[in-house]
């Protein structure tokens, strides 16, 4: 059995944070329905693989059902609204006002079900000046400070390279979301889940708010550094970088001790984590007068013996070839029905007796139209009169 | 009510990941007790204090209870099994083998209470060749590729600013834990829930993993740029950059008019999304004649009203006093008993009816151990007795 067998997830979202948070949903068992309109959600144009079948669509998007649904006309919002009469939980990233515009928005739909979770992710929240703003993951990450403390010192704007913002708002989505769920068994009631990307941005910024608020000083790109702890950067090697974060009183000595420079423990410009933070950048120095004689594999090997937490600058394609993600299912294949085996990342989370599951491709679109509105009790003489009048 | 209300908790955890799981789940109303050796967790040593007591600390440990308890003593494993007798969740992060050690693994206590979900977040798992290994969110950034799509195009390497790996890891971790309890609602049955660092950023690694197996490229550092959308990046204003996404027809057009460029949308090199991409430099360079000639504010306001997605830049004091990030309560004012008044950041997802709060600071060392063994029904006298021995 899985966690969530028997949940029913509506996902009216688009492009990552909304499919995201409720793929995670689906990835534990959940009933997830992708309602789409007629021709398609935005992502389904991105890199298509085959005619329909779109790379980054697959992405985010598997282990749903899928059908297709315009909330333009009344007959469509008419049947989501027999669909939200069945549900549990509803996600939706729609730019604040556009669910009240189509009519399928909190307060109308809690009439019909009032035991459904709405989760709306949105850039800003759906209350405070910003909210009617549309925002993207490049502007949350602005906005939050992350971009102020990513890269380099003094260089150009750096974002993180993951859409952080997105993927953090579909986590903090999903944990409302089963949150809300919890808090139904005791009052009988659904509630409004509202979460953004601003929001995520600025939650995972603990470190730099805890600095700024506790300092004075304000966060900063450093490159590979950390802000509270030295060493913990990539060193050059002589054919690369490696990362090593050896910065506590119990991993420091035995750092410098495989480089050769046990001496540094007792230099007081390194002797306590504060002096070593203080003199980052001539630790730096001594360190890589040493590294860059000896490739990345020999540091590696030397600190794994020593028990010194280090690792490799792994590229996308080095990672998933790795035998530890590999051996953790973190690269998985599913069967396409058109394209045959894809790979898919799989999920992070363990589980001894319901664990996550792949399943199922993400659908082709309007795979699952008719078999869902026939559950509905839909006839089929309805189901053609709806799709004669395009609302499917 | 909290929506976590009556859900307890035991956290025997360390640093930031696992810390930050089970603040979540504090934050959302569960009572969560945080276990400590007699000297306190290494956090609480953390270089930047206030009044003798840990930033670092105070910030991962808000709204928790705090307990001390010596774990190598019997007496002290003891207390943590009756404890995890009356505990919903227990989470640790120690390195995989410890917890066995100590005896409080998962083998430990299911026996004593097999509803106990069980959740374990760790570098890389409790599995596979790297189980062993100790692993931190840089090193995690590293081996998932994470680091190396991110920083300048062709720069020195940079990480997310933000601990990534961590937190991901820390929020699927949250994850995990719910949907195990959901499990639990239908089958009575706990289980072993199983996250690591490395995982955590691999998953977040979805669009790049995307565009790697749809094409074959390996995924690069863009600066602030979008892999798969132009113009969506950083864009140079008279003082300074600001944040800009139009990466549809639609919202192109709005940017080429705001900018008093209309032409560039009619512009045959940037004719469709495929041809803006390809044409990143170009374009940009193109933008950036019109957007340098005036200040960041300028164009936001001129943006913000045409509808184009966009924003500042902001330092992390921007960021914190934004009038948008008040006005959704992500800043919190407590009293710490130690530290006096301190600053936390607030709840990112909202829920309307049971919504969580950051209402307690993180505890001092050891101040709810009498009240919790009162709880467990030890008398005053064994508490003394637990006392003088140096278990408490």
């Amino acid at each position: 059995m899985t966690a969530l067998e028997g949940v029913r997830v509506i996902d009216q979202t688009q492009v990552m944070a909304g499919p995201f948070c409720s793929m995670l949903l689906a990835d534990m068992g959940a009933d997830v329905i992708k309602v789409e309109p007629p021709d398609g959600e935005y992502t389904r144009r991105e890199l298509p693989l085959a005619p329909g079948v779109s790379a980054s669509f697959l992405a985010v998007n598997r282990n749903k059902r899928g059908m297709t649904l315009d909330l333009k006309q009344p007959e469509g919002v008419a049947v989501l609204k027999r669909l939200v009469a069945t549900a549990d939980v509803l996600v939706e990233n729609y730019r604040p006002g556009v669910a009240q515009r189509l009519g399928v928005d909190w307060e109308t739909l809690r009439a019909i079900n009032p035991r459904l979770v709405y989760c709306s992710i949105s850039g800003f929240g759906q209350t405070g000046p910003y909210a009617a703003r549309g925002g993207f993951d490049l502007v949350a990450q602005g906005m939050s400070g992350i971009m102020s403390a990513t890269g380099a010192e003094g260089g150009a704007p750096v974002k993180i390279g993951v859409p952080i913002t997105d993927l953090g708002a579909g986590l903090f989505g999903v944990v409302g979301i089963l949150c809300a769920l919890r808090a139904r068994r005791v009052s009988g009631r659904g509630q409004l889940v509202d979460t953004s990307l601003f929001e995520a941005g600025l939650a995972l910024s603990a470190w730099e708010a805890t600095q700024y608020w506790y300092t004075g000083e304000v966060p900063r790109g450093l490159g590979t550094a950390h802000r509270l702890n030295a060493p913990y950067q990539a060193f050059r090697a002589s054919d690369g970088h490696f990362t090593v974060g050896a910065a506590n009183d119990n991993l420091f000595p035995r750092f410098v001790s495989l480089l050769g420079l046990p001496h540094l423990t007792s230099d007081p410009r390194f002797a306590t984590p504060r002096a070593r933070l203080q003199n980052r950048a001539e630790l730096q120095t001594l360190v890589e007068e040493v590294t860059v004689r000896e490739p990345r594999a020999h540091w590696l090997r030397r600190c794994e013996a020593a028990g010194v937490p280090a690792g490799p600058i792994y590229s996308v394609p080095e990672a998933h070839a790795d035998p530890h993600a590999q051996a953790r299912g973190m690269v998985a294949e599913m069967e396409h029905p058109v394209l045959g085996p894809v790979k898919a990342l799989g999920n992070p989370v363990k589980m001894s007796k319901s664990p996550p599951r792949l399943r199922t491709v993400a659908p082709a679109l309007g795979a699952d139209t008719d078999a869902i509105l026939e559950d509905l009790g839909y006839g089929p003489a309805e189901i053609a009169a709806l799709r004669k009048k395009g609302v499917l | 009510m909290k929506p976590l209300q009556g859900l307890r908790v035991i956290d025997l955890t360390q640093a930031m990941a696992a810390p930050f799981c089970t603040m979540n789940l504090a934050d959302m109303g569960a009572d969560v007790i945080k276990v400590e050796p007699p000297a306190g967790e290494d956090m609480r040593r953390g270089s930047t204090q206030k009044n003798g007591h840990s930033a670092t600390f105070m910030t991962m440990n808000r709204g928790k209870r705090g307990l001390v308890v010596d774990l190598k003593r019997p007496e002290g494993v003891e207390i943590v099994h009756r404890l995890a007798k009356t505990a919903d969740v227990f989470v640790q992060n120690y390195r995989p083998g410890a917890a066995r050690r100590l005896g409080v693994a998962y083998e430990d206590l299911a026996p004593l209470n097999p509803r106990l979900v069980y959740c374990a977040i760790s570098g890389f798992g409790a599995t596979g060749p790297y189980a062993p290994r100790g692993g931190y969110d840089l090193i995690a950034q590293g081996m998932s590729g994470v680091l190396s799509v991110t920083g300048d195009e062709d720069g020195p390497p940079a990480k997310a600013g933000v601990p990534v790996s961590d937190l991901a890891a820390g929020l699927f971790g949250a994850y995990g834990i719910l949907c195990a309890l959901e499990y639990r609602e239908r089958t009575g049955e706990g289980q072993f829930v199983d996250t690591s660092l490395l995982e955590a950023a691999m998953a977040l690694t979805v669009w790049e993993s995307t565009e790697h197996w749809a094409t074959g490229r390996t995924p690069k550092p863009l600066g602030s740029a979008h892999r798969l959308a132009a113009p969506y990046q950083a864009l140079r204003a008279s003082d300074g950059y600001f944040t800009v996404g139009a990466n549809t027809d639609k919202l192109f057009g709005a940017l080429c008019d705001a900018i008093g460029r209309p032409e560039l949308a009619q512009d045959p090199r940037f004719g469709d999304r495929a041809a803006r991409l390809a044409q990143r430099a170009a374009l940009v360079a193109e933008i950036e004649k019109a957007t340098a000639g005036e200040t960041r504010a300028h164009w936001l306001t001129r943006l913000d009203a045409a509808g184009v997605p966009s924003g500042p830049i902001n330092s992390y004091p921007e960021a914190l006093a934004d009038p948008h990030t008040l006005a959704r309560n992500m800043v919190v004012d407590l009293v710490h008993p130690g530290a006096g008044p301190v600053k936390a950041l607030g709840v990112p997802v909202k829920l309307s009816d049971t919504p969580g709060a950051v209402d307690r600071p993180a505890p001092l060392l050891g101040q709810h151990t009498a009240e919790i063994l009162t709880e467990l029904g030890y008398s005053d006298e064994e508490q003394r007795r637990l006392r003088a021995s140096g278990v408490i």
